[in-house]
């Protein structure tokens, strides 16, 4: 006798076949309510995720998610994230045809970098953990509301957050009209303390009797903070059985101290000859706005999923962003219930208006410079494939692995002298591997 | 009389506000939510995927939300 | 419907309770007088005594027609609603008699031929049936019943309702202020020396529950407990079957035919469900 456990969709087959004799084209609303969200009982997703790039940083993440649906409908999540940074990260400082000798961020000793090699500040280590506690619930009928809380503390680094949202549904529950804001407060205390905006970077004997006084000179504290205001407006609208469609608008406001204390800019001179490293300096404020469209699709077995972001900000930074994801179930031949989805992000920006990969120094200083590529002219993709199947009982198993590839761009800067023989925008290649279970 | 005229006219313009908003096309009926009950229709429907690669895009770009609150909550940028 | 039915509804307004009460009623028995195989002028008698020759069915009939065949096709033929005429060999019945009525295997192989689903041909307009075959609803008819009440009180109100017919049971939302329905189970008078919980008390919110299986009806052969429900391949009852299943799903004739596929699963019967994810009380 054949088992019919074989056949593992026989619920699913059921609920066609009830619905079609039943002549409602399937209650799926009455479906949701009974088999999947079980009131009172906590549901656990875990990720760890490895991120590895070339030469650079390793980072280490993990999540741990535990949610829990109350009988009345308040929904409970918190979330624990815990993750660890090590590796080498660019300085800011170009490249040169000799050895280059920086001292630390922590004035605790020097580095060297070889001719023709990116400078990179190899001491980077540090251990994050992230907690959040977000509570949602339904206020009135076609009203939700939700609150949260956030605290993320590393060694150096404190943040603090709260957010709220609200969502109105209305026809039928096919729009949603959602409005949120949240308001961080970070404070850094960097070891080595912040440096003086545009101060020269101390190099020499660390072991002199003067070096410790001379490096406080290049220092203006041992903290700062700055805090980020954010509001988001929503709007989501069933388009038909297939199709669902998302438009946010964000206002992003962000006060205080931006600047990166442990970057540096290379003065060249008109030979493109570095003569001196200087700290970066940015504005103390920044405004940010994005829109942002998603669809869904759901064709006869695959679901299609894409977005658009552009973003722009008052640093006349500007910036694209496509994402999509693709869903191919596989049926139960490779897994019950499983499926391969291959995801492809493409994103663009262009450079802040004060980002410059060196000064020259014979020119006048600008009010504000940095040479982090991260707010420079860059195209970068990301090309992954993660897998997903159900094991023990429902609990759902996935893999996912991502190449990530940052290629910074020339914004339009003469390269003089030497400068002409280096790498100035090197690229960054990263490998992200993870693994996520659900129960 | 008038009162009559009154809520024959309330009535009317009461379903032309529905019928404005059916012509549209859009949205289903509740019982046409079979494919988008489903998980994998949800907008996020990986969250853990989701604030894992935030984190990432926003400790490497100078762009950050957009989907959701981009806010800072971390030391990486 | 040999069993006591009811139908609850949370309302100050008596009319609305009569009105829906009396359409409901009306419903149960409309289904009740076309599908009963013991009903002498049911559609389903008619189709049963013109075995051999195609009868004309209407579009409800030949959907009830579809869903079984779905459950046949899903079971691997072990669900069948041609199976009927083994009761003529087989007779459950309670306790006291365990051990009288096995009948034997030549007995059991002259009515088999008469079974089996796949020798039945329906189509939109019509069924015909092999000679000497006959079907019965009543696997499904009690369930599709209770469905279909819920579907007519909610075009008539928004109040909650339940509509209980015999065990088997929907309702049609929360009650007021989202609480539950508190639904408690009749525990059947078994065995006493298998000492079994109590009646058993049920939250339900939306969809509906259903109950197959007979605790009081078994036969004892070389220790082997046999339930009533029958394999439709063999003839003979599913061993080792749990005396009952109660399931939970979003319509009352999933929750049933998943109770039923799952009885015919024998001493898989939980494991059955628990890999469909499917909420269910057993009683062995």
């Amino acid at each position: 006798m054949k088992n019919i456990t074989e056949k593992p969709n026989i619920k699913a087959v059921l609920t066609i076949a009830a619905a079609t004799l039943l002549g409602t084209n399937s209650l799926a609303h009455a479906e949701s309510n009974t088999f999947e969200t079980e009131p009172d009982e906590w549901k656990f997703d875990t990720a760890i995720l490895y991120y590895s790039e070339a030469d650079r940083v390793s980072a280490g993440e993990a999540i741990f998610n535990a949610q829990k649906t109350f009988d009345t409908e308040e929904i409970l999540n918190l979330k624990l994230t815990i993750d660890t940074l090590t590796g080498a990260s660019a300085n800011g400082a170009v490249a040169q045809p000799t050895v280059q000798t920086f001292t630390r961020p922590s004035g605790n000793g020097q580095y060297q970098i070889a001719p023709a090699e990116t400078p990179l500040d190899d001491t980077f280590r540090d251990t994050r953990v992230q907690l959040n506690a977000q509570w949602t619930q339904p206020i009135a009928p076609d009203y939700t509301a939700s609150g949260g809380l956030h605290l993320s503390k590393e060694y150096d680094y404190l943040s603090l957050g709260i957010n709220g949202n609200i969502a109105v549904d209305f026809d039928r529950k096919n729009s949603t009209f959602s409005a949120g804001f949240s308001y961080f407060k970070d404070t850094f205390s960097p070891e080595g303390g912040l440096p003086q905006a545009f101060s020269s970077m101390l190099i020499g004997d660390s072991n002199a009797d003067s070096w410790d006084d001379d490096f406080s000179a290049t220092r203006i504290g041992s903290e700062d903070d700055k805090t980020t205001v954010d509001i988001l407006l929503g709007f989501t609208q069933v388009i038909n059985r297939r199709m669902l469609m998302q438009f946010n608008y964000s206002y992003s406001t962000v006060d205080g101290y931006l600047t990166d204390p442990f970057k540096v800019l290379s003065v060249v001179n008109n030979n493109g000859e570095a003569q001196d490293y200087i700290y970066e300096s940015r504005p103390d404020s920044r405004v940010k706005q994005s829109v942002f469209a998603q669809s869904l699709y759901h064709f006869d077995t695959t679901v299609l999923d894409v977005s658009y972001r552009y973003m722009w900000d008052d640093w006349k930074i500007k910036s694209h962003t496509i994402d999509s994801r693709f869903r191919i179930p596989l049926g139960d031949s490779f897994g019950k219930e499983s499926y391969l989805q291959p995801h492809f992000r493409f994103y663009q920006q262009s450079a802040a208006d004060f980002y410059q990969p060196f000064l020259i120094d014979n020119e006048s200083i600008p009010a504000f410079a940095s040479a982090d590529y991260r707010i420079g002219e860059m195209t970068a993709y990301t090309v992954g494939l993660k897998y997903g199947m159900l094991v023990n009982n429902g609990h759902e198993l996935s893999f996912r692995i991502e190449y990530y590839s940052q290629r910074p761009t020339d914004a339009g800067f003469d390269e003089i002298g030497v400068l002409k023989s280096v790498d100035l925008y090197p690229s960054v290649d990263a490998v992200i591997a993870q693994v996520t279970y659900s129960f | 009389m008038m009162s009559t005229i009154k809520n024959i006219v309330l009535i009317a313009s009461t379903l032309t506000v529905t019928s404005g908003c059916s012509s549209l096309g859009l949205g289903v009926e509740p019982w046409e939510r079979d494919l988008l009950a489903k998980k994998e229709m949800l907008l996020n429907a990986s969250p853990v995927d989701s604030a894992l690669d935030d984190h990432i895009y926003f400790s490497k770009e100078a762009s950050s939300g957009g989907k959701g609150f981009g806010g800072g909550g971390c030391g990486c940028n | 419907m040999a069993s006591p039915c009811e139908v609850i509804i949370q309302t100050t307004d008596k009319a609305l309770a009569l009105i829906i009460g009396n359409r409901v009623t009306k419903e149960v028995w409309r289904i009740e007088d076309k599908y009963n195989r013991y009903n002498q002028d049911s559609l389903c008698t008619l189709i049963n005594n013109n075995a051999g020759k195609p009868i004309a069915i209407d579009e409800e009939t030949y959907q009830l027609l579809v869903f079984a065949d779905q459950c046949y096709q899903l079971s691997d033929g072990l669900f069948d609603i041609s199976s009927g005429v083994l009761r003529k060999v087989w007779r459950f019945q309670g306790r006291n008699e365990h051990y009288a009525k096995f009948p034997s295997q030549t007995s059991i192989n002259t009515v088999l031929p008469y079974v089996g689903w796949h020798k039945i041909h329906f189509d939109r307009q019509q069924i015909t049936l092999a000679r000497g075959m006959e079907i019965d609803f009543g696997g499904i008819g009690k369930e599709y019943a209770v469905d279909r009440s819920i579907i007519l009180a909610k075009q008539l109100t928004e109040q909650p309702v339940l509509v209980n017919l015999g065990g088997d049971l929907a309702v049609s939302g929360p009650r007021y202020n989202n609480e539950t329905w508190q639904v408690a189970i009749e525990h059947p008078d078994v065995d006493s020396h298998i000492n079994q919980n109590a009646d058993m008390i049920i939250s339900l919110k939306s969809g509906a529950l259903a109950t197959s299986g007979d605790a009081k009806r078994f036969l004892i052969k070389d220790n082997i407990r046999y339930g009533h429900i029958l394999n439709a391949k063999t003839g003979w009852p599913i061993a080792n079957a749990p005396r009952s299943i109660t399931a939970v799903a979003p319509q009352c004739i999933q929750a049933g035919i998943l109770a039923t596929l799952a009885l015919l699963q024998g001493s898989n019967a939980e494991q059955f469900l628990t890999e469909q994810e499917i909420k269910f009380w057993s009683r062995r």
